[in-house]
């Protein structure tokens, strides 16, 4: 039980830090509840630091995740609270501070807008501990409810408000499909404790094949979750809710729930296990294969899908946020490619081909350099009467910033070219290892249709290089927002995309992360074993027992 | 010990027999259900007029519009309202497990934390909406 | 040759920018012209340190600074006879690009000279690499500084251009790295760990993956050689891949031109040369054929389109994908007369085009057009620079005596030989795939370059003098009628290395001969090949200038393990 905790150590300093938030940032004086957001990135420093030292968990589906899947949210929630200052409230604490309105707690959202902040937060970090199907569901939905308020209350605009209802809605429907597969999956084996599904369904496979119940469980949940990673058949919300959103939140967006949900896969993944003969349902002799042949044909359709159709849509884009919500989903696509090739478990697989690691560690990548781009739309604005500024979304607003903002027209031309993965810039390392894991597992067509991709995706990246680099700018420079720390937030991102020598220990500690999931258990191996015994005896003469 | 489940799930080709008592059951859930409304369509009696389809059959008569705005602080003190009374009812499985408490055992120490925990969960919920000011009706 | 002195000549141009980048604007000329020479005295000095007797070999031999140790990564530097010949080519064109550009860039200076030394340490890192994810990066990273030079500095329908250029380039290379991870995984996985050194390890060594590749069944191979021939044919470029390159050439500045034509074309070559051939040798040989139709179709073809250019620039471009396909052509010759000359066309397609590029933007820059129907005879006004454009067209067109002949009649010469047909003739044979009708075909290009190439110059230089309708000259540019001091320095150690070249071709062949040679060798050995036709085999010695062709040869050796 104290072991547990020690376990939970970040999720509770993160409550305890949510708790705090949320009452400070209701402070009547303004120099108390400015502290709200100090106070939060404090809360996830020392999480962070905290969960480093994590020990690992021997009861976990993944065992090793723990210190890896923390401290990276912790990390790249750090860099989101920079980016989030000043979402909420702007023009109301104006009015306080003119002096026109009298303070009142009741209109004003910025201790909520922390404080789920880092209730989705926490629940991120849950998730990486889950044991269980249903501390996974509650931490998938810790993930993704206080996300719902955030979408809607991030501007005041009308747009966020059709975001939010939107994203709620569709939302409730991933929950119900993945739940429904939950509770299938409990029906086909018998509990909800991952490890527990893990040696039912080794055992199943063993005799004669997956259950047909827990093998339905499974694909539903994998498609219900495929609504958190923002992958194809639930990605309709992703570009209207990136746009209705402020930037701020929607480079949450584009992080959070995705990393929630591609953990949660990787749980339910690594509780079926990559050791089965290819194209069949049955254990392979050696131990060493890949998916079933359903989950298998499932996720591929996926992450074929999820890749061509997020990049095909994002070139036909004129607003940044739209662009970067179809490139969200095709960078969605990318990670399932090496989600699909997972641990290769394999005696001779070198530390390049670790298909979990490599998500791990994309997933990262991917926030990080995300925020960059968001950040520069967040710092570009242009003033209404109101206080409330719009910000400034059309492509044609790049247009010459690197001479009108060179900070962050850099911030701009840098990590879009991370994203495309150009070497030697961090996205081509998690590319990269995309590409070594994947053709590890031997998923060739795969690897060329993500080559493909990455070729269209290039396409519209250019526009986002070339606009700020190359244009001349027209007319005067665009006006930027008040709130340093959001160019702070991208230009820490900018430097460590450059920054390739980094990946060092971040791509040991990621491989770490996602050692000894999926790989043999005695269980399986006694399965396996049984099974091969079991068809040798069928093989002989029935021996003539006296009864 | 293996769950009676599991047993049915290792044998996957077995018929879904065990299930039976449960499908009865759904059968005779919405068979009831559709029986009774059939039933009341065809035995009960059915008249139709003005009178009849007023809202109260009584006699009075209905005035102004059914959709009135109520102020928004009841739903406020509603939502208060419930979230302590949920909370409420969470702490009597605890009471239950009182004899932990016991000195003696070596875990007591946890199960105080427990409840001490939720309780400030309650405390910082009952804070915040101090804070917020949903108790004061104005 | 030391390690560190490579590693400089890849940092120097780095630095240079960096503190063009610092400088005011109006140094930036300076800083990036004293960069650039500096860098060539250091590639003479490397040259110079560089062991000619054993060009064959890589130098140093030994080359490892950890990079990523998590992945297993260390760059590895180091160059054999013809990479040493390819990044002296570079590190020449390097202050030729920087002394051309001095008039015709008049805004965002900095940017400019910036990416263009940035360019230059890609491009020397591509060559000298010895590890290929060094090689890829440098690879990739190229199109940055080019795109950029492009879209900013090129004329009017630029950004279509770089566009273009980056795409083509960027999907073809995806492909690429594709091939080249599959064989590093095969090496890892797939290899016993006595086969060789660096067998069975995560090793990104080319050496080391060259030894595994040639392991892998003749299906893999004709994968990873499709991946690979994607990647490279786009950059070289080869029919029917090269509809990027006349635009981009066009439209780019003139220095972009130059390097374009220069390096970044032989970036394709040199990969094909150092990658796909060598570690895919079954499929190279089965592949040759269907290369070198690809090859005589882009030279003919394109020939023919520069026959109908009223663009004088873009007639060059298309040349350039006319006289890259002979060096395709050459390649996949697989024997040493032919790979030797394809090198050799590598380095003086460079001089010659390169200076053609030149001359071309000398005289936009005068008149501000570039079509053959507004300029002619030029010789009236500017007999300088008509000296010199006769002088590189000569070269270009493969006039005996300067630079281009003896690599085009080496090209053409290894794929005549490059059969059975001519078994036991005087002319000889050498094991190979293509042969006289690939030569012969490939032949009528020249005559076609001939003619296209003459019939410019003499619409250009000579005849009555026309100038564009009301054009006087002195309002838009400041530049004299004729060339200039800095022009006529910038061209004149071209011209010089041309005829240098053209009459004493020797030190150079012999640079590039041993390590073509262990190619040859090793594509004979690994690839099967050999001559079927020729009853004595133990004539084949003799008849083959690569020499070796042992019994056993058919097998490929070890392979197959899957």
């Amino acid at each position: 039980m104290s072991s547990l905790l020690v376990l939970l150590a970040p999720e509770i300093v993160l409550f305890i830090t949510t708790c705090i938030v949320m009452i400070v940032g209701l402070w009547p004086k303004l120099e108390v509840r400015s502290l709200a957001m100090p106070i939060a990135g404090m809360g996830l420093l020392i999480a962070g630091v905290l969960a480093i030292n994590t020990p690992a968990n021997p009861e976990s589906i993944l065992p090793n995740i723990i210190p890896y899947a923390k401290a990276m949210t912790a990390g790249v929630g750090l860099l989101l609270v920079l980016l989030l200052a000043g979402t909420v409230d702007r023009s109301y604490e104006a009015a306080v501070e003119r002096g026109e309105l009298r303070f009142n707690p009741i209109h004003t959202n910025r201790a909520e807008f922390f404080a789920f902040f880092l209730f989705s937060l926490t629940g991120l970090m849950l998730c990486a501990s889950a044991t269980d199907l249903i501390w996974l569901f509650l931490a998938l939905e810790l993930v993704s409810l206080p996300t719902y308020v955030m979408a809607t209350i991030s501007t005041r605009k009308l747009r966020s408000q059709e975001a939010g209802v939107k994203y709620f809605f569709l939302g409730a429907l991933g929950a119900a499909i993945f739940l429904y597969g939950f509770a299938l999956l409990y029906g086909g084996t018998g509990t909800t404790n991952l490890i527990g599904i893990r040696d039912a369904l080794a055992e199943q496979a063993a005799s004669g094949g997956i259950n047909p119940i827990a093998m339905a469980g499974i694909i539903l949940s994998l498609i219900g979750i495929s609504f958190k990673i923002a992958a194809v058949p639930m990605h309709f919300y992703t570009a209207d809710v990136y746009q209705g959103a402020a930037a701020p939140v929607s480079a949450m967006l584009a992080f959070v729930p995705k990393t929630a949900g591609f953990i949660a896969m990787m749980g339910i993944l690594a509780a079926v296990g990559w050791q089965y003969a290819p194209g069949g349902e049955t254990l392979a002799a050696d131990g060493v294969g890949t998916l079933p042949r359903s989950i298998y044909v499932t996720l591929a359709a996926i992450a074929v899908l999820t890749m061509t159709v997020g990049n095909v849509l994002a070139l036909l884009q004129r607003s940044i946020k739209r662009l970067l919500a179809y490139s969200s989903i095709a960078h969605t696509g990318y990670m399932l490619v090496a989600l699909i090739a997972g641990p290769s478990i394999a005696a001779e697989a070198g530390i390049t081909s670790n298909g979990l690691g490599a998500v791990l560690f994309y997933l990262l990548v991917y926030g990080v350099t995300n925020i960059g781009t968001f950040a520069v739309v967040a710092c570009l604005e242009r003033p209404q009467p109101d206080g409330e500024a719009d910000e400034l979304d059309d492509l044609e607003d790049l247009r010459g910033l690197c001479r009108t903002r060179p900070v962050l027209g850099w911030v701009m031309v840098i990590c879009a070219l991370g994203l495309l993965g150009l070497p030697p810039l961090l996205g081509f390392w998690a590319k990269f290892l995309l590409f070594t894991s994947a053709i590890s597992a031997g998923e060739i067509a795969l690897v060329v249709i993500l080559g493909l991709n990455s070729a269209i995706a290039a396409f519209y990246y250019l526009k986002l290089v070339t606009l700020p680099l190359l244009e001349e700018p027209e007319g005067d420079a665009p006006a930027t927002t008040p709130f340093a720390s959001r160019t702070f937030a991208g230009v820490l991102s900018a430097a460590l995309v450059l920054l390739a020598i980094i990946p060092t220990g971040i791509v040991d500690a990621a491989m770490e992360a996602a050692d000894r999931a999926g790989t043999i258990v005695p269980a399986n191996i006694e399965a396996i074993e049984r099974s091969i015994t079991a068809e040798a005896l069928r093989d002989e003469p029935t021996p003539i027992i006296d009864r | 010990m293996l769950h009676p489940l599991t047993t049915l799930a290792s044998q996957p080709n077995v018929a879904l027999d065990q299930y039976l008592p449960l499908a009865v059951i759904i059968v005779g859930a919405v068979g009831f259900a559709v029986a009774n409304i059939v039933l009341t369509k065809i035995i009960g009696p059915s008249r139709r007029g003005a009178n009849k389809g007023m809202s109260y059959e009584s006699g009075m008569n209905p005035v102004g519009t059914a959709r009135k705005r109520f102020n928004v602080r009841f739903y406020l003190i509603a939502m208060v309202f419930l979230v302590f009374d949920v909370e409420i009812i969470f702490l009597y499985p605890w009471a239950t497990t009182f004899p932990n408490l016991d000195p003696a055992n070596p875990d007591a120490g946890i199960w105080l934390f427990r409840i001490f925990f939720f309780l400030f969960t309650t405390i910082v919920a009952y804070v915040y909406g101090f804070r917020k000011g949903v108790f004061n009706f104005d | 040759m030391s390690e560190s002195i490579l590693h400089v000549l890849i940092l120097l141009p780095i630095a240079t920018a960096a503190f063009i980048v610092a400088r005011p604007a109006g140094e930036a000329k300076t800083v990036a012209l004293w960069g650039s020479l500096i860098s060539l005295v250091l590639g003479v000095v490397a040259a110079f340190q560089f062991d000619w007797s054993n060009a064959g070999a890589m130098q140093p031999e030994v080359s490892l600074v950890p990079w990523l140790p998590a992945l297993g990564l260390s760059i590895s530097v180091g160059a054999d006879g013809v990479s040493m010949m390819l990044v002296l080519l570079t590190l020449l064109l390097g202050p030729i690009c920087v002394a051309a550009s001095f008039s015709s860039i008049k805004h965002r200076v900095k940017t400019y000279y910036a990416w263009l030394t940035v360019l230059q340490a890609a491009m020397v890192g591509v060559f000298v690499a010895r590890d290929i994810l060094l090689f890829y990066v440098c690879f990739e990273f190229t199109l940055i500084p080019m795109f950029v030079l492009i879209s900013i500095y090129g004329s009017s329908n630029r950004k279509a251009a770089a566009t273009k250029f980056f795409l083509y380039t960027f999907t073809g290379s995806i492909l690429a790295l594709a091939g080249l991870i599959y064989v590093i995984w095969f090496n890892a996985t797939r290899m016993p760990v006595e086969a060789f050194a660096g067998a069975g390890e995560w090793s990104f060594q080319i050496d080391t993956l060259r030894q595994a590749a040639v392991r892998m069944s003749p299906t893999e191979q004709g994968w990873v050689f499709a991946a690979m021939l994607l990647g490279f044919a786009v950059k070289v470029p080869l029919f029917p891949v090269h509809t990027w390159l006349p635009l981009a050439h066009t439209e780019a500045p003139t220095a972009g031109s130059v390097i374009l034509a220069g390096v970044l074309l032989k970036l394709g070559t040199y990969g094909l040369y150092r990658f796909a051939i060598p570690f895919t040798p079954i499929a190279a040989v089965d592949f040759a054929p269907f290369i070198g139709l690809l090859a005589v179709i882009g030279i003919v073809f394109a020939g023919l389109i520069c026959w109908v250019q009223d663009d004088v620039k873009k007639l060059v471009a298309y040349s350039s994908v006319s006289h890259l396909g002979f060096c395709v052509l050459g390649l996949f010759a697989l024997n040493t007369m032919g790979q030797s000359g394809s090198v050799m066309y590598m380095i003086n397609h460079g001089l010659s085009t390169g200076a053609l590029f030149l001359l071309i933007g000398m005289v936009y820059e005068r008149y501000h057009t570039r079509s053959m129907r507004e300029l002619g005879g030029l010789a009236a006004k500017m007999p300088v620079w008509s000296f010199f454009m006769v002088f590189f067209v000569m070269a270009s067109a493969g006039l005996p005596g300067l630079n281009g002949f003896i690599s085009e009649f080496m090209c053409l010469m290894g794929t005549f030989q490059a059969s059975d047909t001519l078994a036991g003739s005087s002319i000889g044979a050498t094991p190979g795939v293509l042969g006289p009708v690939f030569a012969i075909l490939a032949g009528t290009g020249v005559v076609i370059g001939a003619m296209y190439l003459l019939m410019m110059t003499g619409k250009m230089v000579w005849g009555p003098l026309r100038e564009p309708k009301g054009h006087d000259h002195h309002n838009h540019s400041e530049l004299a009628d004729d060339l200039n001091a800095r022009e006529i320095a910038v061209l004149t150690p071209l011209a010089v290395l041309c005829l240098v070249l053209g009459l004493f071709p020797t030190p150079v062949l012999k640079g590039i001969e041993a390590p073509v040679n262990d190619t040859v060798r090793w594509v004979q050995e690994h690839g099967g090949l050999r001559l079927y036709r020729d009853p004595a085999p133990a004539r084949v010695t003799e008849l083959s200038p690569a020499g070796v062709v042992t019994p056993e040869l058919a097998a490929p050796a070890a392979g197959g393990e899957r």
